[in-house]
């Protein structure tokens, strides 16, 4: 490790002794051609892109039916540059040797400040007016949460939305349910039944499937009070009036987690929830095992074992339940999970980039309808033919009959997918899949229209409430951090009776305090309240 | 005089000597050039700002890492996961190594020393994706195993629980480790002069007597070598053996050791200051003890330098 931290400073030293090879670089590259502020469509333009995440590796630009398009049409050429599996270390690499990439593609928050700070990003204020897309399907509220402490705007968001999405909630295997009679499965006190029956019935099952870490445990806290997303366990803060406070204390989750360890201590929840890998939980999910789902977002394993398992019998096969919730509690305010109106995360155009403005001019196309239809679609008189009044695509048969090239097609460029437009992408595919019979329909569409965008608390307010890492705070955020998961995983593994939790949960709470939680949750109020500020 | 009698001795089979050079150059540019790096840890170092610009603080971040809650914790964790690593992972190949000596059926020598050295070859990630799956509380093997026999009545959660993540690090490790560990025994024990033995069984020594009085004590310069140098490596706990046995939070009390720790705050983090203070300090103690299993050694006469 040491070695790793000592590269990139050898990293640095080198890079000081060569300042000159990247300017080089770039100038051969405008070499031969003039390009203008406005370029984009006419002449060819160049970046480099850089996902920061450990898994995204850009698939090759211009190789599928889409960026094929592009690339011929819009005279766009992207060079993709990999993480090599480690997109911390390879971007402190680049910062330190000054190689900086053209875009970033990178989670909001303190990466982003980091690099701003730095005066490393190019503002893009001037463009907005200038592009009409962002700033029409985005909105300004979003925009306004984008801002960076000086007031500009560095960050290109991608899935943000001005309606709720999101799959949070909870899934239930349809075959067990109905051999078991289908009993009403509304309430805590049901669901606490209904696992019994399972476990009693069905002894290979697993009564209450709750992901790898226990996650599903923080959906469940959701059932326990109305408008209480289980956003705040993970954000290890509880709102009350104007002040975020301790979720040890936090007497729902308090409740919630005594709920969740008297179902461990019965086994009727997966025992090897802290321990388990992805193929574990996948293989037990597509083998039909799971009796009830719990999770943020059960929708992908499900909808695949929906599929496997229908395929052998027409009855078999999950689907969606309502959000459950303690008896006396109403059921339109339970928020499983949240959305924000930023999306997931954020395209970044560095001062490394020649020509910063035709790179912004090709994002907000992208991420428009025309872009949108393609990159989502393929070109156009393929799977779709046309548009409707509302700009979506519309429909070709291929669409429906061509299921296999289709979904090629679309696997294809989902890593293309650097600025989704929410709003658009979801209305076009819903207004679809309401022309088609039931037994035709997306699976995962079709629960997120009757239930899980329903049910998706708006918790734009709460982003960005992180400390800087190497802060008071931030080191004092880290310690709780491990506190809480620890604390999860002692309550569930060890406590023996309720008592125990609470005991736990004190004892976390001391702990908490003596690291500076009251500090952190300082901190975060103050971010909060210039959040709620900024929305109004 | 001597060191010019010296030079001319190294001059003279300067052909020989030319073969050490990439290996040297190899340590210089890799081990010695990075190694400026920890100054780092005297600085708040600021990726931005460079190595040039950043502020001097000086004994900051080892008395941040001293004072940090987790600090006991991590070096429990680290110097008992060494200790018991070296206590039984150091003797086991030996003894497997003597065993396997004692073999006369070639054919059935040469297929455990082959099956007992494979899993050397396998990558970590591998090896506790088997233990994992092993080990599950839903159809794993040693979970099914026990309660067809009647041990138990319901799964243990053999991941998830503190008291038995020791041994089951220790015994992978070990599992992996051992058969390529004795390779370098039994060709130890192949250079020990038959005359020995033979002398050995006229006198009327039996193969107990034999190992203990003829094999351990001809191998006994190659032990002490490698135990100066397990020595060494006694805060080495591991790293990505840790990083995926234990990487659940239920067991990270006891999981979590110096290296982990470094990464944890260092990359993940990007503490980079603070993470080379802690990683500093465990070559500090490394390179002591080094030297002190050295000097103990040089008493026998077996020693490094």
């Amino acid at each position: 490790m040491a070695l790793s931290l000592a590269l990139v400073m050898l990293a640095s030293l080198l890079a000081a002794c060569g300042p000159s090879t990247q300017q080089e670089a770039a100038g051969n590259k405008q070499e031969g051609e003039l390009i203008n502020a406005a370029a984009f469509g006419e002449a060819t333009i160049a970046f480099s892109f850089y996902g920061n995440y450990d898994w995204y590796t850009m698939p090759p630009w211009g190789k599928d039916l889409a960026t094929k398009w592009i690339r011929e049409n819009k005279k766009v050429e992207i060079t993709a540059i990999s993480s090599g599996g480690n997109a911390k270390q390879k971007l402190n690499t680049m910062i330190a040797s000054d190689e900086l990439p053209d875009v970033i593609w990178l989670e909001r928050g303190a990466d982003v400040e980091r690099l701003r700070a730095a005066d490393l990003l190019v503002p893009l204020d001037e463009y907005l007016d200038k592009y009409p897309n962002l700033k029409k399907w985005a909105g300004e509220s979003t925009l306004n949460m984008l801002r960076s402490p000086d007031g500009k705007i560095y960050q290109f968001p991608n899935w943000y939305t001005t309606q709720p999405n999101g799959n949070a909630g909870y899934v239930v295997n349809k075959k067990i349910y109905m051999e078991l009679g289908s009993p009403k499965l509304e309430t805590t006190d049901d669901l606490y039944a209904y696992l019994k029956k399972v476990k009693q019935n069905y002894p290979n099952a697993v009564p209450l499937e709750v992901g790898s870490g226990a996650e599903g445990v923080e959906i469940l806290t959701s059932a326990f009070a109305e408008n209480r997303p289980s956003l705040f366990n993970v954000m290890q803060a509880v709102p009350m009036g104007d002040e975020l406070t301790s979720i040890f204390t936090d007497p729902v989750f308090r409740e919630a987690m005594v709920y969740a360890s008297r179902l461990f201590r019965e086994r009727l929840m997966s025992q090897d929830t802290m321990s388990q890998t992805r193929d574990q939980l996948a293989e037990k999910i597509v083998s039909g095992r799971v009796a009830v789902l719990a999770g943020s977002s059960p929708t992908e394993f499900a909808s695949r074992g929906d599929n496997m398992l229908r395929a052998e019998d027409p009855d078999d096969g999950y689907m969606m339940v309502w959000p459950l919730r303690k008896e006396g509690l109403d059921k339109n305010k339970i928020y499983p999970g949240d959305f924000k109106q930023l999306g997931w995360n954020v395209s970044v155009i560095t001062k490394a980039a020649d020509n910063p403005e035709a790179t912004f001019a090709f994002l907000d196309w992208l991420t428009g309808p025309e872009g949108q239809r393609i990159i989502f679609w393929g070109p156009e008189g393929l799977y779709w033919e046309g548009t409707d009044a509302d700009d979506a695509p519309i429909f070709t048969e291929k669409f429906t009959t061509d299921i296999e090239n289709r979904n090629k097609l679309m696997d294809s460029t989902i890593n293309f997918q650097w600025n989704g437009n929410t709003v658009y992408v979801d209305t076009s595919k819903s207004k679809f899949e309401q022309t088609l019979p039931e037994e035709k329909r997306n699976w995962e569409t079709r629960w997120q229209t009757e239930i899980t965008w329903k049910t998706q608390y708006n918790g734009t307010e709460f982003v960005n409430l992180d400390p800087p890492g190497d802060t008071e705070e931030g080191i004092a955020a880290q310690s709780i951090a491990d506190i809480y998961s620890e604390t999860r995983a002692k309550i569930l593994l060890n406590a023996k009776s309720d008592d125990d939790v609470l005991r736990l949960l004190d004892e976390a709470e001391t702990k908490a305090q003596q690291v500076g939680y009251a500090k952190l949750l300082a901190y975060k109020t103050e971010k909060w309240q210039e959040n709620v500020k900024k929305l109004k | 005089m001597v060191l010019l009698g010296r030079f001319k001795r190294i001059f003279e089979q300067w052909d020989i000597q030319l073969m050490v050079l990439p290996a040297i150059a190899f340590i210089f540019v890799f081990s010695y050039i990075p190694m400026y790096g920890v100054l780092m840890s005297f600085q708040d170092y600021n990726i931005f700002k460079g190595f040039l610009h950043s502020p001097w603080v000086g004994l900051k971040h080892f008395g941040m890492f001293f004072q940090a809650p987790e600090f006991w914790n991590v070096m429990r964790n680290t110097v008992v996961i060494s200790l018991l690593k070296f206590c039984i992972g150091f003797p086991a190949p030996i003894l497997l190594a003597l065993m396997l000596n004692e073999v006369k059926n070639m054919v059935f020598k040469r297929v455990i020393q082959t099956v007992s050295y494979l899993p050397h070859f396998l990558s970590w990630v591998i090896v506790s994706g088997f233990v994992m799956s092993l080990l599950s509380t839903d159809n794993g093997s040693v979970n099914m195993l026990f309660e067809r026999i009647g041990v138990i009545d319901e799964p243990i959660n053999f991941l998830s629980m503190p008291e038995y993540f020791w041994t089951i690090l220790v015994t992978t490790g070990i599992w992996k480790e051992i058969g390529f560990s004795s390779i370098v025994y039994l060709a130890a024990i192949a250079g020990v002069d038959p005359h020995m033995y033979e002398a050995a069984s006229i006198d009327g020594a039996s193969r107990f007597k034999q190992m203990f009085l003829i094999t351990l004590p001809a191998i006994m310069p190659i032990i002490i070598i490698f135990m100066i140098l397990a020595i060494g490596n006694l805060l080495n706990a591991g790293f990505e053996d840790i990083l995926l046995l234990g990487a659940s939070p239920a067991v990270r009390e006891v999981a979590d050791v110096l290296d982990t720790y470094v990464y944890r705050i260092g990359i993940q983090n990007s503490r980079f200051s603070y993470a080379t203070a802690a990683g500093l300090f465990k070559a500090v103690i490394s390179v002591a003890m080094l030297a002190g299993a050295n000097y103990i050694a040089r008493r026998t006469g077996n020693s490094l330098w």
